[in-house]
């Protein structure tokens, strides 16, 4: 997917107005939240099992290069084939030249953030081959003249009801359903077919197994089963980052996973697939491919970012984030939205492209405090701050005050009369001598809110005036 | 240098891989592989069957006990009835030879298609922490009946209900090593009927998979 | 005990009320309070910026004006949380420094929890009646616990009725830099806290950190709600609220 991160400022401001989208994004706030705090307070001990949900994340990623070679030992023993992708491109050319191998028309997809990025869709159609979204949310999406995502597991969080049932009412040709349910079911009918006849099934990968050569798959609408069982070509897609050990730690993560995104204690279906049909079985792909994705993963591992591929993708990052909460995904531009997006999109396509993603934040630590596997968001978020500085990517105004305020700072002598000067100036412009309403220096944030005039001397001279008085 | 050697070589130079510590680290993980550690798990002690029942429930499946096998087609056909359902289902082999006709219900082993209401399945075990069901495929056990009917009728012998999800692994694993099935193609963990929250992330049963999940207890 | 008063650059140049209050807490807890004369900022402006360098200077430097302290007590979260969890790994290259570091940040507080843990303090003066709703700022939250010991603190001021508001560990938005620099931003999720505010009905909304309490009051009034007061914690509990006092 083409990014967009570098016009966050200017789409964050249209979110804000969006009235819809506002709406929307109030009745849905505090689901997620509420719901995985139960959840959460239904564990003995959450601390031990995030725990031991980063020992073993760590494990992986500290010797990627081994568990992958292990893992596709595993997966090509049990008949599978393991293909590598350096990059979006990449994906595409193996997943066409597959379905062209198979003389494939038509593809059902389940969830892949992957094929996001790659933009999948786009080059099967341009290969005339049709993919059809069968996830609920990536369908609406799909239908909706290919919309991106604007959450890693709930994608159409940014749409109300009535939207999709207009949607549908267009697409279908059907009559408007009113409740969620009658939508849900006309989605089903109209996708149950496709499911039935397509020559192919892509999937993401929520996990991968090292100890078995297996994809775990995580969903609840059934979707990820029928899209690994009834074609006869399965493909799974996924970043190299996610290899798991052994199906204990799978047990691991499955307990944080459901939990974290969605408050189940287990998702719906939680599918491990190995291998390809077996001569005498009655349903499954006969041929299997895996398609393990770099697109800039490799270049995180022993780095200062190596906590981020820990992600397991759950999303409670950006239900808890204040910044998430006011816009939505889109204003991100790219495939991952809040705290996880703001790291990843510059990392992997590129930090002069998303400027904006790691400074649109408080550092409040919602999100590393939610966090399943421990990824110490804020320290990253700060980091890329510190590259963009040094690389010279910050404007030239904000890179003065920085520089004049650490100076002041360091000679305090100057540093009193510029806080003297300063108090008095403020308490000038104000009010009253109650509020400021407008500051030119700071418009920023006086155009939202006032700032309360202070008094005008600063404490360290008053503090100074009386100790002179007292002797 | 095509891209899988590229990838490689790119994360053994970051990892500062050498023969030495390659050799070390696949040890590492051989050992690792077998020792099957497992994470913090929670006490599921006391009445394994109670805290099954209580959890699917949670999960908006239907639960039934019976005594033994026998009982089973009238529990299905009483199920069925009250909730004014189709009588016909397909079902694994292994029940076709239960008295199906003597409670008035047509019920066929055969490959499933998409038109029919209701499937019957066994299931490989069943987890008590969550109310989750397990069902391996096999070609005595399809996956697809448990997936395409609108209804989904399992059958659970009681003895199969294990603690936590490591002891269906630990399960699967004895079988697999003791010769008595090759590892499944598929391992399906079903949780209740199918569900999506993708609108408004509001809750609504039946997605792509069944709209219900009946489970059938056998206690003997 | 000798305690190092860090009053922080925006107490000392927008509300110097909260540093004379807080002196008079810590006295009135038994302590002797020396407040280095030359002190200016903690460093985490740059330090939230991704400049290192200065960050480490600004450290050094405070190190040298607090090390031979007892205790350092704070009246910030932010400015605490920045001494006590990032000043020693600013430090890489001199294991010696950063000892001292590690030293200075073992021994230095947030004024709250330091009135409940260490100086255990019995009597304030502070004798405010009404009622009142705390905003837990992010930093002091989440990177030093500090949750019970405010509430303690307001539990012995016998006039004092506590109103939890909804979500009061959600963030305020201030975020320092953030502030000016996705200013919109900032005020959209400062008035879901303002809503809050509202939602618990108390008199006063009182906090531990200026930025946010600057932050809310400005969004406040803003939003047209001109009775509502904010107040520092140290303000409230030191009995020093008057309005337009400079010191006292």
């Amino acid at each position: 997917m083409e990014i967009h991160s570098m016009h966050f400022k200017a789409r964050a401001g249209q979110k804000m107005a969006d009235v819809v989208l506002q709406q929307n994004l109030k009745k849905t706030r505090s689901k997620f939240v509420d719901k995985r705090a139960n959840a959460i307070r239904q564990l003995d001990d959450f601390e031990d099992l995030r725990t031991a949900a980063q020992e073993l994340r760590d494990r992986v990623i500290n010797n990627l290069d081994l568990w992958l070679e292990r893992f596709e030992e595993e997966a090509t023993r049990r008949g599978a084939t393991v293909l590598w992708a350096r990059d979006g491109a990449e994906v595409c050319r193996l997943t066409v030249d597959i379905a062209r191998k198979h003389g494939v028309t038509m593809a059902v997809k389940s969830k892949s953030m992957l094929s996001e990025e790659a933009a999948l869709n786009q080059a099967l159609e341009a290969a005339g081959i049709r993919p059809v979204e069968t996830d609920l949310g990536e369908y609406i999406l799909q239908i909706n003249n290919n919309e991106p995502p604007s959450h890693i597991v709930a994608p159409v969080f940014h749409k109300s009801k009535e939207e999709i049932s207009a949607l549908f009412a267009r697409t279908h040709g059907l009559p408007p359903k009113t409740g969620i349910e009658e939508m849900a079911r006309e989605a089903r009918e109209v996708l149950r077919p496709h499911f039935l006849s397509a020559g192919m099934g892509i999937s993401g990968g929520n996990f991968l197994v090292a100890e078995t050569g297996s994809v775990a798959l995580v969903t609840n609408e059934g979707n990820g089963r029928m899209v690994t069982t009834m074609p006869d070509v399965h493909v799974a897609i996924t970043g190299i980052e996610k290899v798991v050990p052994t199906l204990e730690d799978l047990a691991t993560l499955m307990r944080l996973l459901p939990r974290s995104a969605t408050g189940q204690s287990i998702s719906n279906y939680f599918s491990l697939l190995t291998g390809v049909k077996k001569p005498d079985d009655s349903d499954g792909p006969r041929h299997m491919y895996f398609i393990l994705v770099d697109n800039g993963r490799a270049d995180l591992v022993a780095g200062e970012y190596a906590a981020m591929l820990r992600c397991i993708r759950c999303g409670a990052c950006m239900n808890h984030c204040p910044v998430y909460q006011s816009i939505g995904g889109h204003a991100y531009g790219w495939v991952y939205p809040g705290p996880m997006g703001s790291v990843l999109t510059p990392l992997l396509g590129g930090i002069e492209n998303a400027l904006d993603l790691p400074q649109a934040s408080t550092l409040c630590n919602q999100c590393g405090s939610v966090c399943p596997v421990n990824i110490p968001l804020p320290d990253l978020l700060r980091k890329l701050r510190e590259r963009q500085l040094k690389n010279g990517l910050r404007p030239l105004s904000e890179r003065l005050l920085l520089r004049s305020w650490s100076w002041l700072a360091r000679h305090p002598r100057c540093y009193t009369l510029a806080a003297q000067l300063g108090a008095r100036y403020l308490r000038w412009l104000g009010e009253d001598g109650k509020r400021i309403r407008v500051l030119g220096l700071m418009p920023e944030w006086t155009t939202g809110r006032d700032l309360p005039a202070p008094p005008g001397k600063t404490f360290r001279e008053l503090y100074a005036a009386r100790a002179r008085a007292r002797k | 240098m095509n891209t899988r050697e590229n990838i490689l070589a790119r994360l053994r130079g970051s990892l500062g891989r050498n023969a030495e510590n390659g050799a070390h680290g696949r040890a590492i993980i051989n050992e690792y592989l077998a020792a099957h550690t497992k994470g913090p798990q929670p006490k599921i002690s006391g009445d394994l069957l109670a805290r099954f029942c209580e959890e699917s429930k949670k999960l908006s499946s239907s639960v039934d006990e019976v005594t033994s096998l026998r009982d089973v087609p009238q529990a299905v056909a009483r199920y069925l009835a009250e909730h004014k359902l189709p009588t016909q289902a397909v079902c694994w082999p292994e029940f076709a030879s239960l008295d199906w006709r003597g409670a008035q219900l047509d019920v066929a082993s055969r490959t499933v298609d998409g038109r029919d209401p209701v499937g019957i399945t066994g299931c490989h075990s069943a987890i008590a922490e969550t109310g989750t069901l397990i069902l391996c495929s096999s070609p005595l056990t399809p996956a697809a009946l448990s997936l395409l009917p609108e209804t989904h009728i399992v059958i659970v012998p009681a003895g199969c209900i294990v603690g936590v999800m490591e002891d269906a692994w630990q399960r699967v694993r004895t079988e697999v090593s003791t010769g008595k099935a090759g590892w499944p193609r598929a391992i399906n963990f079903i949780s209740g009927p199918s569900r999506t929250g993708d609108i408004e992330q509001t809750i609504v049963l039946g997605a792509h998979g069944p709209y219900r999940v009946h489970i059938v207890i056998v206690r003997e | 005990m000798r305690v190092g008063l860090l009053v922080t650059c925006l107490i000392d140049m927008l509300r110097p009320r909260i540093g004379f209050a807080t002196l008079e807490l810590l006295e009135a807890a038994g302590c002797s309070v020396v407040v280095p004369q030359t002190q200016t900022c903690c460093g985490q402006p740059a330090y939230n910026s991704g400049d290192r360098t200065a960050t480490r200077q600004l450290a050094i430097k405070l190190l040298g004006e607090f090390e031979d302290c007892a205790y350092v007590v704070v009246p910030s979260g932010a400015c605490a949380g920045m001494v006590r969890k990032h000043y020693a790994e600013l430090i890489t290259d001199d294991p010696a420094l950063a000892q001292r570091m590690a030293t200075l940040a073992a021994k230095t507080y947030e004024l709250t929890e330091f009135l409940v843990n260490v100086a255990k303090i019995e009597n304030m003066p502070g004798n405010h009646t009404g009622s009142v709703t705390y905003h837990d700022s992010c930093s002091g939250l989440r990177e030093l616990g500090i949750k019970a010991q405010p509430r303690r603190l307001l539990a012995r001021l016998p006039g004092v009725t506590l109103k939890e508001m909804p979500d009061a560990e959600e963030c305020c938005g201030f975020g320092g830099a953030f502030s000016v620099k996705f200013g919109e931003l900032s005020a959209a999720i400062a008035e879901r806290k303002c809503n809050s505010i509202h939602t618990a009905a108390a008199d006063v909304v009182v906090g531990g950190d200026l930025g946010c309490l600057l932050n809310i009051e400005g969004k406040l009034r803003r939003m047209g709600d001109e009775t509502t007061r904010v107040l520092h914690i140290a303000e409230l509990l030191a009995g020093v609220c008057g309005d337009g006092s400079e010191g006292c």
